[in-house]
């Protein structure tokens, strides 16, 4: 085995710790923070983005550049978000914590994972026909912050002013942590 | 209702976020952005490629991601097994039907199951059109400042809490 598999089977077995012990692996704190009843695991995922960003543009300066920006499609990317959100808030897990789930002992987070590969299967089968019709069309490519402000800092900057922000509003939003 | 002290605790966000973000910058550092619905790709890549070769490598979806033998596929089997270790080494609830859920629903499993395996497919569907999940777009997405990772966040925060509240009925307060 190449040294890719053990990095990102270390890599992995650290995130799926870490998302368990936050709660994001629960579908119960999911729905609640969803419902907007406790604000924890969207800070945390907001924190998380605020952190990396900031430790990537670190990596960058050092040399380290190992990104890769998605194309935005206006209609692919929106018509998918639609559908996962909804599909999120039904079930209450996102395709990495239902791994994370199922090695916990989560019965219905296996049933999250058979329909995930059910729906990526149909997806690959039809990818030939959707991705012309859905996504090609309004692909304005791929644009980030960074680009559009001329300077990848001022773009850091206004990413952690804007999620900051989010988080603020969350903390006095949501309801108070509880966890039962 | 039950005494704190008791009480097993869920990690506090802020020094979660910056576990996690430890993590995100040492796969940037080691690997790239990190995914996850492309695991389940590789996922089916891997076991499929032996049963049906020729449609495999027909098929644009599977000839543009790696198989099993990847970071991928081994990233999201890690995260199975992080979650394995982290829930034997904690008292933290795990149920199979979340009690919310048994409070709108009732406690039957099969109803439980076959809803998540419809919301399986929708975000895996959704995802693999996107080109990434909640962590492949919107969290490797906006580290990296991209637009789809904002725009993909904030479609997909927004129907979530809309779905949430016609699947529980409910307005917040007094809910557990």
């Amino acid at each position: 085995m190449n040294s890719e598999i053990w990095l990102g089977l270390l890599a992995g077995t650290a995130f799926g710790f870490v998302i368990q012990r936050v709660g994001a692996s629960s579908a119960q704190k999911m729905a609640r923070a969803h419902l907007m009843l406790e604000g924890d695991i969207p800070r945390f995922m907001l924190m998380a983005v605020i952190l990396s960003a900031i430790g990537l543009f670190g990596l960058q300066l050092g040399g380290v550049d190992n990104t890769r920006v998605l194309p935005t499609s206006l209609v692919a990317t929106g018509v998918a978000g639609i559908l996962f959100g909804i599909g999120w808030g039904f079930c209450g897990y996102c395709p990495g914590t239902t791994w994370a789930a199922v090695g916990e002992g989560r019965l219905d987070a296996v049933f999250a994972l058979l329909g995930g590969l059910a729906g990526a299967a149909v997806f690959s089968h039809f990818h030939e026909t959707l991705i012309p019709l859905l996504y090609g069309p309004t692909n304005i490519g791929q644009v980030s912050l960074g680009g559009w402000l001329g300077s990848q800092l001022a773009g850091l900057v206004l990413l952690v002013a804007l999620f900051g922000l989010c988080i603020w509003l969350i903390g006095r939003l949501w309801g108070r942590r509880d966890d039962a | 209702m039950a005494p704190e002290k008791e009480r097993p605790r869920y990690w506090p966000w802020l020094p979660a976020a910056f576990a996690l973000a430890g993590v995100i910058v040492f796969i940037f550092a080691t690997f790239g952005p990190p995914a996850s619905s492309s695991g389940f790709v590789s996922t089916l890549k891997g076991a499929l490629q032996p049963l049906a070769p020729a449609y495999v490598a027909g098929k644009d979806h599977y000839v543009m991601m790696p198989d099993q033998g990847s970071w991928l596929f081994a990233f999201v089997l890690g995260m199975a097994i992080g979650g394995f270790i982290a829930g034997r080494t904690s008292q933290l609830p795990i149920e199979d039907v979340p009690p919310i859920w048994q409070k709108r629903f009732g406690p039957g499993r099969w109803k439980r199951f076959a809803a998540t395996f419809a919301g399986g497919f929708m975000i895996l569907f959704a995802a693999r059109l996107a080109g990434g999940c909640t962590l492949g777009l919107f969290i490797s997405g906006s580290t990296q400042l991209a637009v789809s990772g904002l725009y993909f966040g904030v479609v997909i925060f927004a129907f979530a809490m809309l779905t949430a509240r016609l699947v529980y009925k409910t307005s917040a307060g007094g809910q557990k």
